[in-house]
């Protein structure tokens, strides 16, 4: 049977929402309860219904249930029992007017109830309408929640805490649930070793800056590399092939502008922190665009240096990379002025080491 | 009084064949919602039968009802054309407020025990003491989110 849908009146409305805040922790009954009566009106011929009237008829439902139960229970009592008989329903049917035109026998005084009318109509009804089961399975409802209750001491197999205590009574909570115990930082902090650690990881850092500035170093200044050095060589030839890496001009023949681009090489493992600095360390010590000794080994110190970051880190070291970085100052040689100072500071250390101590190659 | 001790007999035989009939037939209003409702009430049996038996009668009374309303509701739809350039009503057969309003009060008007007082008044209140607040309401109120609205009342079926 469909459902018409629309409310009829504001009134129905109205009304329906205030029986819905009455009563709305029945509304599973009172869905039931309007299918069951959805389907009592198909079978009695209707095709739609106005969503308002179905909720009316629950209600008159469950009112008739209840008030059937209350007559019912009514006469029990007043019979002396508490359990009911189908000779209170029936009295309290008879109460109710079963069906519409009384029944019959209703004006006998001594009637027995057992030939009443109202069991002669419903039987007559019972036997005569054509059995419309309801189409769901219902739980037994409202469903019974067992209360999960605290157990008792001889549940718990716990002593009381005094003789005063009977060990049927629930058990006391447990010490964890209102004893605050603080807790304390299990992490032993060494400051020492933090030092250590952080210096150590510095130091790492610094040491692959070094190497990585080794290597575009070496292509960078391609021809004027010491021959000894057979690493470079191969920086050479790297150097020739590619048009971007051909030997610089001397000072003073061309202005050029082009910046080389560094080719990443695995091969490359040992340099000398010395060989590669000597160029800086010369140049720190006697000034870089006046030296001819370097002169071969540097491009024109006006091209701008380029920038790139190294690392995905917020603090980025953005290291000018061009061999016009030569002719920079040393402190600033591969550290951007934002830096910490004990980061430069460190770095001095590595060049004043590698200065005093030129014997003492330090192998990356 | 033997005949009448008979009689009962037969009676109380009858009602016990009836019981047990009962138990064949499934009535519409499950026995769950019955049990509950009887339950809340202060109904205590753990006999099946008769909560089947209060099923019964319940869909008994409702069954009369909604009859009443169909009646009402088909003679409504048979009634003349008043007007010829009106097209001709939907024959489908709607359970309205009207309809239920007018079978529960005729309900109520023949019988006066408490119960169809209870229903009376249900319908009384929603329609009269809702007047009493100023709507009226002999027809269905105006909503302007249907485009039957403006329509006659007893052509808008749904």
């Amino acid at each position: 049977m469909s459902d018409g849908g629309k409310q009829s009146g504001v009134d129905n409305e109205s009304s329906s929402s205030t029986k819905k805040k009455q009563k709305g922790g029945d509304d599973f009954g009172r869905s039931v309860s309007r299918i069951a009566v959805a389907q009592i009106c198909e079978s009695v011929g209707f095709q739609s219904s106005q969503r308002s009237v179905l909720d009316t008829l629950a209600d008159v439902t469950i009112r008739y249930i209840c008030s059937l139960g209350k007559s019912a229970h009514y006469y029990a009592n007043i019979s002396g029992r508490t359990e009911c008989n189908p000779y209170d329903v029936i009295q309290g049917l008879e109460e109710l007017a079963g069906s519409a035109q009384g029944f019959s026998g209703a004006s006998d005084d001594n009637r027995c109830l057992s030939s009443s009318g109202v069991v002669r109509d419903i039987s007559q009804f019972a036997s005569t309408a054509e059995e419309v089961p309801f189409p769901r399975v219902i739980p037994r409802f409202p469903v019974v929640r067992t209360l999960k209750t605290t157990p008792s001491f001889a549940q718990m197999g716990k002593t009381p805490a005094g003789k005063h205590i009977p060990d049927w009574l629930p058990a006391f909570p447990d010490p964890h649930t209102y004893v605050h115990t603080p807790v304390w930082n299990e992490r032993n902090t060494d400051p020492r070793a933090d030092k250590l650690e952080q210096a150590r990881q510095r130091r790492r850092a610094e040491s692959s800056l070094l190497s990585l500035q080794q290597r575009i170093a070496c292509y960078g200044a391609a021809v004027s590399v010491p021959s000894d050095n057979a690493n470079d060589s191969k920086g050479k030839q790297v150097a020739e092939n590619n048009p971007f890496l051909v030997p610089p001009l001397p000072y003073d023949s061309k202005q050029v502008s082009g910046v080389a681009i560094p080719k990443y090489d695995i091969a490359k493992k040992r340099f000398s922190v010395l060989e590669t600095f000597a160029p800086a360390i010369e140049a720190a010590k006697a000034g870089a665009l006046e030296c001819r000794a370097i002169e071969r080994r540097s491009l024109p110190s006006k091209r701008a240096p380029v920038h790139f970051r190294i690392g995905v880190d917020k603090k980025s070291i953005s290291v000018p990379l061009s061999s016009g970085v030569l002719g920079n100052k040393s402190d600033s040689w591969f550290l951007r002025d934002d830096q910490k100072d004990d980061k430069k500071r460190r770095a001095e250390m590595i060049l004043k080491e590698a200065m005093e101590n030129p014997q003492e190659l330090i192998q990356l | 009084m033997n005949s009448s001790n008979e009689g009962r007999h037969d009676d109380e035989a009858a009602l016990t064949e009836f019981l047990s009939s009962l138990m064949d037939y499934t009535p519409t209003i499950p026995d769950e919602l019955v049990e509950h409702y009887l339950g809340k009430s202060g109904f205590q049996c753990p006999d099946l039968r008769l909560t089947r038996l209060v099923a019964v009668a319940t869909q008994k009374f409702i069954t009369e009802i909604a009859s009443d309303a169909l009646q009402h509701c088909k003679a409504r739809l048979s009634a003349p054309v008043k007007d010829k350039s009106k097209q001709p009503k939907e024959k489908r057969l709607v359970l309205t407020m009207d309809d239920l309003s007018r079978a529960l009060r005729e309900f109520a008007s023949r019988n006066l025990g408490a119960f169809e007082l209870l229903i009376g008044l249900t319908m009384l209140v929603i329609f009269q003491f809702v007047s009493a607040y100023g709507v009226n309401l002999k027809h269905p109120d105006y909503f302007a989110d249907s485009p039957l609205t403006g329509m006659d009342p007893s052509s808008r079926e749904e």
